[in-house]
């Protein structure tokens, strides 16, 4: 109030007035005017006549200080002006102030006056009210009676209307079925059905049947409206919904339509086996979109068969793998296979369209892998059967129609198995190399597979090749014995031929396979860490080095042994003691020379010639030996004398200390020379043993003598040792030496009589032996 | 292996040479009987005896003998006595021996004959003593017959007591005793095997189309024989299954003439051959390879080598070898040439033997 009058120098008097006014009323807001206007009353020290501390000496004496008369005098007026102006507003201040004090106690004696009166009123009132409420009260009771009966009719009322619904429940649920309107015909159905449930006995027994021989109508219609394909799903769906709403076994039905959908597949299975059988691209392309749209219905239709569903596929599609899986059992190839993995791979993707589940993408991946290792371990197995089946028709004893079927046997092994495991490999990158999604998550499975096979499969050739070399052992529980010396003589053959190939595979199969392995088959990094890879090549060559070696041995052991025997009947029929005088080469060396023929034959077909002799070192060792021994060999020739005979057995055994020690057995390699020197040794030290064994008379050393200086040229076309040889058949010599009570020698002409006798009886009868060179 | 002779050397044979034998009945020494095979000059039967100090042959009785020695056995309950078989040109005979009181004088006394076997149809190939101590029986095998025979050394008598003939088609070459039934003996032809007993002298069993050279019984298991052929080198078999072999090893590049089991290291296996050479082999215990053939057994098995060692530095062919029986780990060999080797197997025996 004060406040806001702004301090404009004309109000500054009536301000001032009111202010004052203010204080008198109020102190509390003359307290907040003074502090407001403490600014002011800072302005305006003790001499400003506003300020509650004014004092009339200062402020006298600093006006009379200040001003000049008429200044003095002009406040003077001023002054007094301001008083008068003052006296009146209080004057008139009073007066107001009294004017309102009567006007108040005026009212306050008027409303005395009127309270009196309005107690009685009350009073009034309240009477009224309770005789209102008595009469409302008589009014109730007398209607209640009447209200009570109305209700009672409503009621009958209805009970009438539900009546007339159920009499004419039949008519409508016809009216229903005529309609279609299946829905409607149910919801009425089980809204009479608690009233049939407790009167049908009795009051509705009629209205009961007919009703419930019109849902069976509608019931008959849902299901066949349920089983019909024609309709829409949806139909269907709420076909099934209402058939459970009506308590209708729904599972039952649910069961037959799954069975015959089982049925439905169980029969395109056997069909597409059937046209499996006839025809051979890929699988028979399924009606699988179909089946899917079955499935997928169903599905809808009955939610919760779900399982069951996933079950039917999982079967359906594990039937297939099968039908793949008897593919490969017969041999398919690898794009074959690919075919295949793509039909079901699709049928797969279009069937979890409808079914999503996982375990059948599962399931698919799972039997791919089976399927993928089933392929290869069945294509390395087919591989081994071919091989062995190829043994099987050279071992057997041909009509000798081919030139060298030792040959061929060793040519189209090698070919097998070279080209067998290369084409394998080109198969098995094909499954690699498919970018079919279900094959790429294999490709590490199916590498390592891959070497896993080749681990396997040559373990199993070199089993295969034992037992085969085995079998061919020859075997004298056979029948006949022209048979046996037949079969014996190509299985032998065989064993070499096991021999070259044994080295072929270490030399050339296994470095080409290791390489495509390494070039596309590496890094199966499934096991690797663990277990080291699965193909170790290095083991397979040793592997096969050491068999090459055994078959070679077993080679050249059982051609000595054909030797032996010949040698075993010729030295152990006669009576050496009482040996004729020789007159003849005995034929054994005849049968010797063919056999070492025979045997040159067959190394000739499978082995190579050694790229130079071998034995140069040896060749010249052995010269010098013999230059150094035949001299003496001729001296003892020459002597005829008996009586010298101890000291003979002295001057060998000390000749045999000085001369070096012959190395007879030696490394047996794969080169002809090699093969047939072997052999040839190892029957001359068999001929030196069996000579050891008997005791001779004169003449039967002579005819150890004629025999054994008849061999002597023709073996050199045989071996690539000579000095071995030519020490052997001194050692057969010497043997006889040993072994005769009267070791006289033949005399040179007729030794060289008889030879040559032999020689054109041979040349003359029996050139095909001398090996053509 | 070239030169790498460990053996002792015994050079005092003068002729070639076959048979040697153990003494196994002398408990004191270890010695070997050696047997010298000369048509024309006068043969000799050489005592040898391993001196304590294991490092020289000694030659401790030398004998003359009027035939070349074919065969030659000592006899495993008393050590002087010993039997050989032996011909000369046409004639065959088999006598046992017994050496004479030597009383210092090493030089050449008369041998003392105690009995000839007579009746001797055929040729005679060996003589067999029951190798497990005292026994008054002998056996001795000709080409086509069997003999059994009651001895007395003391009375100096022998006396058949059976004998059973194997027919026209095969003729025998040698045999062996079984150490754990003196009832039981192998028998080795050209072309079989056959396993006699002996009380009814009916065969048992037989192992047939395999021309064996030489058979020896396991000394420590029954029924387990070891077999030396031309075909398949050697063999293990248990006589009661004939069909399968247990075990093989290659054998000798030519012809393996003796195979003999150590008496006391079962599976050490030791044989000679005509290839110049003795191999000492270890047979897996058998039993760890069932009776599987070898061609099915895993590959491990087939290329753990058997061959422990095979000593060669001989000159000629080897057809006699010995293990002694006082000290199982020496064998004594014999090649052709007259010479003795004495060797010792124990840096062989070392080697761990339980399955890896």
């Amino acid at each position: 109030m004060a406040l806001e009058s702004a301090p404009s120098p004309l109000d500054e008097k009536t301000k001032r007035t009111r202010d004052l006014l203010a204080s008198f009323y109020n102190a509390a807001s003359g307290a907040t005017a003074g502090g407001s206007n403490s600014s002011s009353g800072r302005a305006l020290p003790v001499d400003s006549i506003n300020s509650p501390n004014f004092d009339p000496d200062v402020y006298m004496s600093v006006i009379v200080q200040k001003e000049n008369l008429d200044g003095l005098l002009h406040n003077h007026v001023e002054m007094a002006a301001e008083i008068k102006n003052l006296d009146t507003d209080l004057q008139m201040l009073v007066y107001e102030n009294y004017n309102k004090f009567i006007s108040v106690t005026d009212t306050i004696k008027r409303m005395k006056s009127n309270i009196i009166g309005m107690e009685e009123n009350m009073k009034q009132l309240l009477d009224k009210i309770t005789s209102v409420q008595s009469k409302s009260d008589i009014v109730n009771t007398s209607l209640f009676e009447k209200r009570e009966h109305i209700e009672k009719l409503h009621q009958t009322r209805n009970l009438l209307r539900k009546v007339q619904f159920i009499y004419d429940l039949p008519a409508r649920l016809g009216k229903c079925i005529k309609a279609e309107a299946y829905a409607d015909a149910v919801r009425y159905f089980t809204g009479a059905k608690p009233i049939f449930e407790a009167y049908g006995d009795s009051s509705f027994q009629d209205c009961k049947r007919a009703s419930e021989e019109a849902i069976d109508i509608v019931i008959h219609n849902l299901q066949s409206k349920l089983s019909s394909e024609s309709e829409p799903i949806e139909a269907r769906a709420d076909a099934v919904v209402l058939l459970k709403k009506l308590n209708f076994p729904v599972d039952n039905l649910k069961s037959k339509l799954l069975e015959k959908f089982e049925d439905c597949l169980l029969k395109f299975h056997n069909e597409s086996k059937e046209i499996e059988l006839s025809e051979s691209d890929g699988l028979p392309k399924a009606s699988i979109r179909e089946f899917s749209k079955t499935v997928h219905a169903y599905l809808i239709i009955f939610p919760d068969s779900e399982s069951r569903l996933i079950r039917l596929a999982q079967d359906f599609f594990i039937k297939r793998y099968g039908i793949i899986q008897q593919q490969i059992k017969k041999g398919i190839s690898a794009a074959h296979l690919l075919l295949m993995l793509r039909d079901i791979w699709e049928d797969v993707n279009i069937m979890v369209e409808v079914l999503p589940e996982a375990t059948l993408l599962f399931q698919i991946v799972e039997a791919a892998s089976g399927i993928c290792k089933q392929y290869i371990l069945a294509a390395f197995s087919n591989l081994l059967q071919e091989i062995s089946e190829l043994f099987k028709t050279h071992s057997r004893p041909t009509e000798q129609s081919e030139e060298s079927p030792l040959h061929i046997a060793l040519e189209s092994s090698k070919k097998a198995i070279l080209q067998g495991s290369m084409n394998m490999l080109v198969e098995f990158r094909q499954l690699l190399d498919d970018n079919l999604e279900l094959l790429v998550n294999l490709r590490d499975l199916i590498r390592e597979w891959v070497q896993e096979g080749f681990q396997y499969f040559f373990q199993k050739l070199d089993q295969n090749f034992f037992i085969l070399s085995r079998s061919g052992r020859p075997s004298t529980t056979e029948s006949s014995l022209n048979d046996l010396v037949y079969t014996e003589r190509v299985r032998t053959g065989l064993v070499l031929v096991l021999a070259q190939l044994s080295v072929y595979i270490e030399q050339v199969v296994i470095p080409r396979v290791t390489e495509e392995i390494a070039t596309s088959f590496s890094g199966g990094g499934v096991r690797a860490y663990d277990h080291g890879p699965a193909f170790v090549p290095g083991e397979f060559c040793r592997l096969f080095h050491s068999a090459g070696e055994k078959f070679l041995h077993l080679y050249v052991s059982m051609k000595s042994q054909n030797i032996s025997i010949i040698l075993k009947k010729r030295f152990t029929t006669p009576i050496w003691i009482k040996h004729k005088e020789p007159r003849e080469v005995n034929m054994f060396v005849d049968l010797l020379l063919q056999e070492l023929d025979g045997l040159l034959a067959e190394v000739r077909q499978v082995l190579q010639h050694g790229l130079l002799r071998r034995h140069h070192r040896s060749d010249s060792n052995g010269s010098t030996n013999s230059s150094r021994s035949n001299p003496m060999h001729e001296d003892k020739l020459g002597r005829s004398n008996t009586q010298r005979v101890k000291s003979q057995f002295l001057e060998s055994h000390l000749a045999k200390l000085f001369e070096q020690k012959m190395e007879i057995f030696t490394k047996v390699e794969y080169t002809q020379e090699s093969v047939v020197s072997t052999v040839v040794k190892l029957c001359l030290k068999s001929l030196q043993e069996f000579v050891r064994l008997q005791t001779l008379n004169r003449s039967g050393y002579q005819q150890i003598q004629l025999d054994v200086e008849f061999l002597k040229n023709p073996l050199k076309q045989y071996v690539d040792d000579e000095a071995a040889t030519n020490f052997l058949l001194k050692e057969v010599i010497n043997a006889a030496h040993e072994r005769c009570l009267d070791p006289i020698p033949l005399e040179l002409p007729i030794l060289d009589k008889l030879i040559n006798a032999k020689l054109n009886k041979r040349q003359g009868s029996e050139i095909k032996f001398l090996p053509s060179n | 292996m070239q030169g790498g002779s460990t053996g002792i050397v015994y050079g005092g044979l003068k002729y070639q040479a076959r048979c040697i034998a153990d003494v196994c009945a002398d408990p004191d020494n270890t010695s070997f009987l050696a047997g010298t095979l000369s048509l024309k000059e006068e043969n000799e039967v050489h005592l040898i005896r391993v001196s304590p100090s294991g490092t020289e042959l000694v030659c401790e009785g030398l004998f003359y003998h009027p035939n070349e020695i074919w065969d030659l056995k000592s006899c495993p309950f008393d050590s002087r006595i010993f039997s050989t078989v032996f011909t000369s040109g046409e004639t065959y005979g088999a006598s046992i021996w017994e050496i004479p009181e030597l009383y210092g004088q090493s030089n050449s006394p008369q041998l003392e004959k105690l009995f000839s076997l007579q009746e001797l149809s055929s040729k005679i190939k060996c003589v067999l003593w029951w190798p497990r101590g005292k026994h008054d029986k002998l056996i001795s095998i000709d080409e086509g017959n069997i003999f059994l025979w009651s001895i007395d050394s003391s009375n100096k008598t022998a006396k058949v007591i059976s004998q059973e003939s194997i027919g026209m088609l095969h003729s025998l070459s040698g045999g062996s005793w079984d150490p754990h039934d003196r009832n039981a003996v192998a028998t080795i032809c050209d072309s079989s095997l056959q396993c006699w007993d002996l009380r009814t002298m009916k065969k048992t069993t037989s192992i047939d189309n395999i021309h064996f050279r030489d058979v020896d019984y396991n000394p420590k298991m029954q029924h387990i024989i070891v077999t030396a052929d031309d075909e398949f080198g050697i063999r293990i078999w248990d006589i009661r299954k004939p069909k399968f072999h247990l075990d093989e090893f290659p054998g000798h590049v030519h012809w393996t003439w003796a195979v003999r089991y150590n008496p006391e290291y079962d599976g050490l296996i030791l044989t000679a051959g005509t290839d110049s050479a003795v191999n000492l082999w270890l047979a897996s215990p058998a039993g760890s390879n069932d009776s599987i053939p070898e061609s099915l057994s895993d590959y491990a098995a087939r290329q753990n080598d058997p061959l422990l060692h095979s000593y060669n530095d001989y000159e000629d062919s080897v057809y006699g070898v010995a293990w002694s029986c006082r000290e199982p780990s020496i064998f004594a060999s014999l090649s052709y040439d007259g010479r003795v080797v004495v060797e010792s197997v124990k840096s062989f025996l070392q080697t761990p033997k339980e399955p890896f």
